[in-house]
């Protein structure tokens, strides 16, 4: 019996540069801003609902401790809380379902 | 949205002043005195409205703001009341007493305008924050 022939292999190819280290947003502004842009965002906007119900409280407060305040506008502002927290509320929950699906692939 | 909501809160702030106007007008229609004790009859004040620029949107949209409050230069009611220590004492009108000239009717029925102007900004804030939350459902 003939000895089993051996393949001639190739050498392998030099393996490719593995990637330059993944970078972490909030290190570097400049090169993570497109990065940590949607975390910007979200959080900009649970700012602006904290900001919306923080001047609708103070109004309430003004209003019922007798300062010049018009009732009308006291009422807005907290309508206006009302809607952005339901909006902010709204986006949470897409959120969160998202994320959820996303654990629930199975490998 | 938000921006339907503040000029529709303008419009309730200006119908309100107005309608604080109408309150001051029939609470001084026999008012002899003015507030520094001169002995000059009430003047009917009137609300001028008008368009408020800093709240306008881009689609033209724009909110109201009281423009000024002015005062009736209309002609006093004279009644004849020589006993009265405010009675003129000399000239054409020596006996007469100067009234406010405040028409009850023209008030009552201002008051009712600045009451239903009101009531309808309210229902245009409803059907605001009903598109709002509607709008929301889509998200949902």
């Amino acid at each position: 019996m003939s000895p089993l022939s051996r393949p001639t292999l190739s050498p392998l190819p030099p393996l490719p540069k593995p990637p330059a280290a993944p970078h972490f947003p909030g290190t570097e502004q400049a090169a993570g801003a497109s990065e940590n842009s949607f975390v910007d965002l979200v959080a900009g906007q649970f700012q602006e609902v904290n900001g919306l119900q923080q001047n609708a409280d103070g109004m309430v407060h003004q209003m019922l401790t007798g300062g010049d305040v018009n009732q009308a506008e006291v009422l807005t502002a907290v309508q206006k809380a009302d809607l952005a927290f339901r909006m902010m509320m709204q986006v949470r929950n897409k959120l969160i379902d998202a994320y959820q699906q996303v654990q629930q692939i199975q490998i | 949205m938000f921006s339907a909501l503040d000029i529709s809160t303008s419009a309730l702030v200006a119908q309100r002043v107005r309608l604080n106007t109408v309150s001051g007008n029939i609470a001084n229609m026999s008012s002899l005195k003015d507030e520094t004790g001169n002995a000059k009859p009430y003047q009917a004040r009137q609300v001028v409205f008008q368009t408020h620029d800093e709240l306008s949107t881009s689609s033209g949209a724009s909110g109201v703001k009281v423009a000024e409050i002015r005062h009736d230069e209309a002609e006093p009611l004279y009644r004849y009341q020589p006993d009265h220590p405010l009675a003129i004492k000399e000239g054409e009108r020596k006996g007469y007493v100067a009234y406010p000239n405040i028409d009850l009717t023209t008030q009552m029925v201002d008051a009712l305008e600045a009451t239903r102007a009101y009531e309808a900004n309210v229902g245009v804030m409803e059907i605001s924050k009903n598109l709002g939350r509607e709008t929301l459902s889509i998200i949902a």
